[in-house]
């Protein structure tokens, strides 16, 4: 009985010590995506994808087979064959769809974008027109989905390395944009884009 | 007179071991006048025509070391610009590392058009690793073409 009297006095006063910790937490802060952030590692981030996809826009507008054609190019622009091969973990759409997105608002008709991840979206809407489930709307018919004179492709690869002492690890990426001529196969511009980070503890990226 | 022989030709092999002593510094010539006179802020165009601008704005057509860290740290050599076979516009800039430690800056241009109106979107920054002692070269390209006519690059470390 004194046992169980200790034991419960114990437990009461324990309790009473567990306080609520009335405060707000670490506020959310908005960085700069062209700019190192908090949270930082060895692998692709944000500033990098700003950074590159940046450089290959401006680049790409300097060839003239893109950007200076007596008739503006039909270009294809997405991750299909836009390929992963190294360590790090990201989605490859966000490399593309930036480059797209900045590509076409910069070009200002010096290229002309064909939506090759949407030609389903496309196709859809096209057959309910002509089976006249929906009318034609405002634009006229075409025969067809407009064709792609060039596409984008790529390759992301990487070469990791660790000190066991250390603990210390580091990786080299490499990128490369490669803009093909979808008759002939030339490659009509290619850019590259690499950097070597080094850091005590990796994060994870997710 | 033996003497005075012998103190002349010993003066003479001081003299020649001191001319094999003056070595050339492996250094990059680093003016750093120059620098400081890209500093100098120039006036705004006038509102009215004929009247001086009070207010004054960094120099375009020129590269502005912006970062504390490495102001004294690197030399710009030299900015050009110039046309594409596009029509865009390339800024071309040699900078100089001018310690003895690699150093890892980074620089972005804006672009600007005939009314010193920004005319487009400033660019990413690119990063540029320098090795002790040496230089290497930013290069930037506009978006727009006949409508950009000025430029100005601004270059910080990379952190």
């Amino acid at each position: 009985m004194r046992r169980l009297l200790a034991v419960s006095i114990a437990a009461l006063s324990l309790s009473a010590c567990q306080t609520v910790q009335n405060q707000a937490g670490a506020p959310t802060t908005y960085q700069d995506p062209a700019t190192l952030g908090a949270v930082k590692g060895v692998g692709i981030e944000s500033q990098d994808i700003v950074s590159m996809t940046d450089q290959m826009m401006r680049d790409m507008l300097t060839e003239p087979r893109l950007a200076n054609a007596a008739t503006a190019p039909n270009v294809i622009v997405d991750s299909e064959y836009f390929i992963n091969e190294s360590a790090s973990r990201i989605n490859r759409n966000s490399i593309t769809d930036r480059l797209r997105v900045s590509l076409q608002r910069a070009s200002q008709g010096r290229m002309n974008f064909v939506a090759r991840h949407n030609a389903n979206m496309v196709a859809a809407e096209r057959e309910l027109k002509r089976k006249g489930v929906t009318d034609q709307g405002k634009n006229a018919l075409a025969a067809a989905q407009r064709g792609g004179d060039y596409r984008l492709g790529g390759r992301i690869t990487s070469l990791d390395a660790r000190d066991p002492k250390t603990g210390m690890m580091s990786r080299y990426t490499q990128i490369i944009f490669e803009m093909t001529d979808l008759e002939t196969a030339d490659i009509v511009w290619s850019g590259i884009y690499e950097f070597s980070k080094a850091a005590a503890d990796d994060i994870i990226y997710r | 007179m033996r003497k005075i022989i012998m103190a002349a030709s010993g003066l003479t092999a001081l003299g020649l071991l001191a001319g094999c002593a003056q070595q050339m510094e492996p250094a990059p010539i680093c003016n750093m006048a120059g620098i400081n006179a890209q500093r100098q802020l120039v006036a705004l165009p006038a509102a009215a025509p004929g009247e001086p601008s009070p207010l004054m704005e960094m120099p375009l057509n020129s590269v502005s070391i912006t970062d504390f860290n490495v102001i004294n740290k690197l030399y710009v050599r030299s900015v050009t610009a110039q046309r594409t076979p596009t029509g865009t516009v390339k800024v071309i800039s040699q900078i100089i590392n001018c310690t003895d430690y690699p150093l890892n800056v980074e620089g972005r241009t804006q672009f600007f058009d005939q009314a010193q109106a920004p005319s487009e979107p400033v660019s990413g920054w690119k990063r540029l690793n320098l090795a002790p002692r040496t230089s290497n070269t930013y290069a930037e390209s506009s978006i727009g073409t006949k409508n950009v006519q000025y430029y100005m690059v601004e270059v910080r470390e990379t952190r």
